[in-house]
């Protein structure tokens, strides 16, 4: 087992290193601003004593690296100071946005996942067969559309054409559960059709590659039924494929969530980047960015964590 | 042993095709195949003769990519190409068994290996579990697996690949079926190795009275296994016989032709007084990045015109040594010297005419050369970066290396290599070789990939060559019939040192070393009583891995 | 029971029989099928569902004979050899194939295909359609259908220049990396690894939030989020050619490393990257599409697909597909791209499948 440990700890060694390089890229960008923030915030008309106030205000007088500890120590802490637009923490400002992509996230997910492992497993089974030709034109279809595109055609059909789901995801305090998946059902029926199609492509060409295992043909020779090939010889090697599929794709679901929730107003940290972006609200863009950055090395981890554990091999060293 | 005679598998006019290039193409093209209960057929071939697939259609099976297009498969009474894929899955595993060539990918890294055992026995209901794992313990015994008891609750990456071969054969006794199917069991094991997976697969089909069919391209081997054999080139029968019959007194061409391979051979040099050694190792150490030490104190001269061969199992590091030779791996200890010059360690240190000297021919033509080069590019490449040739010199040099590898110039000057076949491509290896006009050609297993009769031919090329450019060659192989025809000295290596060396005659006579001795005696012979008179003298237990983890490290002939 | 219905079921009805009668069994599985199905649809849905698949049958239909038509022109222009390949494309390479030729076609020549220029002011906002106007006019007047062409100009020639700069900047690395080894090699990979540790639409809104919304910084953000892509492909590729005998061979001789990715590795590699090429370009051009779509990308008055999508998004609750389709042509493009690189990557995968 020590083996495993270290890996383990060696892979989370990893991420924690790339988290903090990730964190330099994100600060120090900012400070090739053409300028700095102070001008970028005021404008081409700003006098040189607002400049200098806001500078003072913000802490720009003192050295990138004084300032680079300081926003790093806070990050940790979750404190990423405040908007330099509106005086808000920047941590109330995201803070609920965030619970609630998460909650879209996890909606879309827990449709997705299942669903499309089932039928990437049924799809590789019945591989070249009319049914897996069709999924595959199908699949690459969605893959090749712009969320926004299906985002729209949903919006159209069900809230528009057939008004049985809102178009507008509102939230608002004291909502029953129902009522709130109803609300924000089809912001993550989008992300679903995404993700369901990357995820059955990337399962069917997990296992496709798994039964062609010189071990896979020896379990056929020795008369095991196809349930038995599957259930028994497939899946217990096919774990490590298949969480890697699930984590990549939970990842890939981080960047749809921008672009849906902009499509279906949707009260999300996806939203507060899109506007501090435009807005150039650099702290809360800086927070933004980190978190997502973050999820997504998280989900990596994971990944790599879950191919460890299951890897015979390093489970059952000689 | 008498052997009743009733027939259990009959194959008639078998046809298959492989689906290729968007069409069907034939690869077996009517096959007859008759075997009796008990009886042990050997199937063998060269590459590409259909012997594989033949197995695996004897069981009911095409593989993905394949069809049974005609014909009848008869087993016991059942028709299996009319049968329901579910009439034949009662078969497969429980009357029918399969050993496949590698065991390491053909058992499921996921489960212990006594659990794969007892699948089959518990799928069909013929014992409980425990007394299928109880039973398991007995056939590891009888297969002189060691610790019998507890390697089945072992993972297969756990266990070394000889035994894995053999676990692999107990588990398709496990149902104690009719026939089992050896698809080239030994094929990817070492010598020493392989001969304790033979005794141990033709003691357990002769205990039980398992008919079997063995497929292999090894004709000595099969020699030791077979009661008959079959030849199939091509997809076609040559002829069948018993093995006696066969080995004595073959009737086609092709066959005898099989048998006279290995005749070549030539006249053995003495080193010339008093020169010094085109290439000299010298007390060499090496090891990959990071890794222990592949090679130990390995010392060995080449001299002009003559021929070395190093030879030792994977993993002694015969290639290791041809890496230091060339500067792919700089050694951590000790040099190389050229004419008594020393040879800088790394390639990228060596002059033009030192890179020049020095050339390689390897063991596998498809990835020695460059799929989307034409020919006349693969040899002038050499010829005009060294030589500085172009335009029409250029071009009769490359004609004269291909007359000289006996290729006829105008016809192979335009082709890509994909369209040549494997001895072709090996003759193009070693005209690239020669386009640079070296004085020294370390040969790395250039034959073991060729068919037999083909790998001859290339023997005899580069004998002549040798005669004709004063060549010398380091051959390093794990054929010790290849070494008896070509070699003028020996080098013999084990687990990265040398063990012994010297000309080849002293080598092939006794005393040997004792890890010598072990090679020589592990190499099947043609003879149908090889195996048994060697178990015979050497006793069941001092085979294989037992047999060189018994070599004594302070015996006087190791320090001598 | 309008004429519409019976005809309808009839056809079906009569394809499957003759289907049935012929022994091809797929096609009498398809129409069968579709013909239950459509009992049900038409219960459910009544005639408008019936007419809604009969319009899609004869759309796909129509995009068959398309792509066969358009396949068999390829087969005729071409060499011999390129016509023997061309053969084995099934009909989505081929619908795909003519899918782009059509947008080369439009993007090169829109200032000759479009009835008004692009940022034109020709109608009052949001005007429907006429004789002049074909799909009607955008938010501020101008024709939407001139500026779909020269979208396919400046949308499609963004995400290429793009792809370009990131499969130059990353196939270079990748290779280098391949050949050289050792520290440049670990070295290069640990970066990709950084920079693909943060999600791609999310650095590219962190570039476009300091250094402004223009194409220069588009096409550079976009080179430095998707070259690690390339660069990780790229050097698998090349990992697995460097391994070959032949190179060793040649490195041996003493070649230079610009002759070995020259002469022996690339020509050995061109198949994956090519497929890979046309993949990044999908990423990219979904990317690009995204920011404009956010209003991050081209500036206006250029016409541009993503833009157009989000200036015309209040039609929608109206019911009006005008915004969905600059969407439709992203999408489209993407699918006929896709189309294309997942023939050549079974191509190149051989039979393994």
């Amino acid at each position: 087992m020590g083996d495993i440990l270290g890996l383990i700890g060696k892979r989370l060694g990893l991420g924690v290193f790339i988290l903090f390089v990730i964190s330099i890229i994100i600060f120090f960008m900012v400070e090739l601003l053409p300028g700095d923030i102070a001008q970028a915030v005021l404008g081409q008309g700003a006098t040189e004593e607002n400049l200098a106030a806001l500078r003072k205000q913000m802490g720009l007088d003192q050295p990138a690296l004084v300032r680079y500890g300081e926003w790093l120590a806070g990050a940790v802490t979750l404190d990423f100071g405040s908007s330099i637009v509106t005086g808000e923490r920047v941590t109330t400002v995201i803070g609920e946005r965030f619970m609630n992509t998460l909650f879209l996230a996890a909606y879309a997910a827990v449709i997705a996942v299942p669903v499309a492992i089932i039928l990437g497993v049924i799809v590789a089974l019945l591989r070249n067969s009319i049914f897996d030709r069709v999924a595959n034109v199908v699949t690459l279809s969605f893959i090749s559309s712009p969320e926004f595109f299906l985002g729209y055609i949903l919006i159209l059909f069900f809230a528009v054409k057939w008004q049985m789901f809102p178009a507008i995801s509102s939230l608002s305090e004291g909502m029953s559960l129902g009522e709130l998946l109803i609300r924000t059902f089809l912001p993550a029926l989008t992300l679903v059709l995404v993700v369901m199609a990357h995820m059955m492509r990337m399962t069917r060409a997990a296992i496709i590659n798994l039964l062609a295992s010189p071990y896979i043909e020896m379990a056929k020779l020795k008369g095991a039924p196809p349930w038995k090939v599957i259930v028994k010889h497939a899946l217990p090697n096919a774990w490590a494929p298949i969480i890697n599929v699930v984590a990549l794709n939970l990842a890939y679901l981080i960047t749809g969530v921008v672009l849906v929730e902009v499509v279906f107003v949707y009260p999300g940290i996806g939203q507060a980047l899109v506007d501090a972006v435009s807005k150039r609200d650099f702290p809360i863009v800086q927070a933004c960015c980190l978190i997502f950055a973050a999820t997504f090395i998280l989900l990596n981890l994971a990944a790599d964590v879950g191919a460890i554990l299951t890897n015979p091999r390093l489970r059952h060293p000689k | 042993m008498t052997k009743r005679k009733e027939v259990l598998l009959e194959i008639k006019d078998l046809e298959i095709q492989g689906y290729s290039d968007e069409t069907w193409v034939d690869i077996i093209k009517g096959v007859d195949l008759t075997l009796h209960r008990g009886e042990v057929l050997g199937l063998i071939g060269e590459s590409g003769a259909g012997k594989s697939t033949i197995g695996a259609a004897a069981m009911g099976y095409a593989r993905d990519g394949t069809r049974i297009s005609n014909g009848s498969i008869e087993f016991d009474g059942m028709e299996l190409t009319t049968a329901s894929e579910s009439e034949k899955r009662a078969l497969r595993g429980h009357r029918i068994a399969y050993v496949a060539q590698s065991a390491a990918a053909s058992f499921n890294p996921s489960h212990k290996l006594i659990d794969q055992y007892s699948e089959a026995p518990l799928q069909y209901r013929l014992k409980k579990r425990i007394e299928a794992q109880e039973d398991a313990m007995e056939l590891y015994e009888k297969l002189r697996l060691p610790n019998p008891q507890e390697i089945g609750f072992r993972y297969p990456h756990q266990v070394s690949g000889g035994q894995l071969q053999r676990a692999m054969t107990a588990m398709a006794m496990s149902c104690k079926p009719d026939l089992i199917i050896f698809d080239e069991p030994t094929t990817a094991l070492d010598v020493t190795t392989q001969i304790e997976v033979l005794a141990a697969i033709r003691d357990i089909v002769d205990e039980y009275n398992t008919a079997a069919i063995y497929i292999t391209h090894d004709l000595a081997v099969v020699a030791q296994m077979a009661d008959t054999i079959k030849v199939l080139l091509k997809g076609e029968e040559v002829e069948e016989a018993t093995t006696k019959e066969m080995l004595d007194n073959p009737k086609e061409d092709y066959t005898k032709s099989l048998w006279a391979v290995r005749s070549f051979k030539r006249d053995q040099k003495e080193r010339p007084k008093n020169a010094t050694p085109l290439i000299s190792v010298q007390g060499v150490d090496a090891s990959y990045t990071g890794g222990a030490k592949v090679l130990d104190n390995v010392s060995f001269d080449v001299y002009e015109g003559m021929t070395v061969a190093v030879v030792g199992e994977s993993g002694s590091g015969k290639s290791t040594t041809a890496r230091v030779i060339t500067g792919l791996l700089p050694p951590s200890k000790g040099e190389v010297l050229f004419k008594g010059e020393p040879f800088p360690p790394d390639y990228r240190n060596r002059t033009k005419d030192q890179l020049r000297q020095c050339q390689m021919i390897y063991q596998m033509a498809d990835t020695a050369l460059n799929p989307k080069v034409k020919i006349r590019e693969i040899i002038g490449r050499p010829a005009q970066f060294y030589s500085g040739l172009s335009g029409a010199a250029l071009k009769n040099r490359v004609d004269e290396l291909l007359d000289l590898i006996e290729l006829e110039p105008s016809q192979y000057y335009n082709r890509y290599p994909s369209e040549l076949s494997g001895g072709q491509k090996q003759r193009i290896g070693i005209a690239r070789a020669l386009a640079a006009e070296p004085t020294f050609i370390v040969c790395d297993e250039v034959t073991s990939a060729l068919d037999q009769l083909v790998a001859e031919g290339i023997l005899r090329l580069l004998d002549r060559l040798q005669k004709e450019l004063n060549l010398a060659y380091m051959f390093i192989t794990h054929d010790l019939a290849t070494v008896r025809s070509i070699a003028d000295e020996v080098v013999v290596m084990q687990h990265g040192k040398v063990v012994e060396q010297g000309p080849k005659t002293e080598m092939f006579t006794p005393p040997h070393h004792p890890y010598t001795d072990l090679l020589l005696s592990s190499v099947p012979e043609m003879d149908p009583e090889w195996l048994t008179t060697l178990l015979e003298e050497r006793g069941v237990d001092n085979v294989g891995d037992a047999a060189t983890a018994q070599i004594d490290p302070n015996d006087p002939k190791i320090a001598g | 029971m309008s004429v519409f219905v019976i005809g309808y079921y009839t056809l079906l009805l009569a394809v499957s029989c003759l289907a049935a009668f012929y022994n091809k069994r797929q096609i009498f599985m398809v129409a069968f099928g579709l013909t239950l199905v459509s009992f049900i649809l038409g219960i459910v849905g009544g005639t408008a569902a019936l007419q809604a698949v009969a319009i899609c049958a004869g759309l796909l239909g129509l995009a068959a004979m398309v792509s066969f038509a358009f396949r068999e022109f390829l087969i005729q222009i071409s060499s011999a050899e390129m016509g023997k390949e061309l053969r084995t494309a099934p009909m989505t390479a081929a619908f795909g194939m003519f899918v782009i030729f059509v947008y080369i076609i439009m993007g090169i020549f829109a200032p000759w295909i479009a009835p008004h220029g692009e940022a034109e002011v020709i109608a009052s906002a949001f005007a429907p359609a006429d004789e002049n106007m074909l799909l009607g006019a955008d938010q501020l007047g101008r024709d939407m259908f001139s500026r779909i062409i020269y979208g396919a100009r400046n949308s499609v020639g963004l995400a290429l220049a793009a792809t370009i700069a990131a499969f130059v900047l990353g196939a270079l690395a990748g290779l280098l990396a391949a050949t050289k080894g050792g520290w440049f090699d670990q070295f290069m990979g640990r970066v990709a690894d950084v920079i693909m540790s943060i999600p791609s639409l999310i650095f590219a809104l962190l570039m476009l939030s300091i250094f402004g919304p223009h194409i220069h910084v588009i096409i550079i953000a976009v080179a430095v989020i998707y070259a690690p892509r390339v660069f990780r492909l790229t050097r698998a590729v090349a990992g697995n050619v460097v391994v070959m005998d032949y190179i060793e061979a040649a490195q041996l001789r003493g070649e230079g490393t610009w002759y070995l990715i020259r002469r022996e590795i690339l020509p050995n590699s061109t198949a994956p990257l090519v497929a890979e090429f046309g993949l990044e370009f999908c990423f990219v051009f979904l990317l690009v599409a995204g920011l404009s779509f956010l209003g991050l990308g081209i500036q206006p008055p250029t016409a541009d697909w993503g833009s157009m999508v989000r200036e015309n998004a209040t039609l929608i609750s109206f019911g009006d597909i005008t915004p969905l389709i600059p969407a439709a042509a992203i999408a489209l493009l993407t699918v006929g791209v896709n189309f294309v690189v997942d023939w050549m990557l079974h191509r190149s995968s051989g039979l393994k499948e």
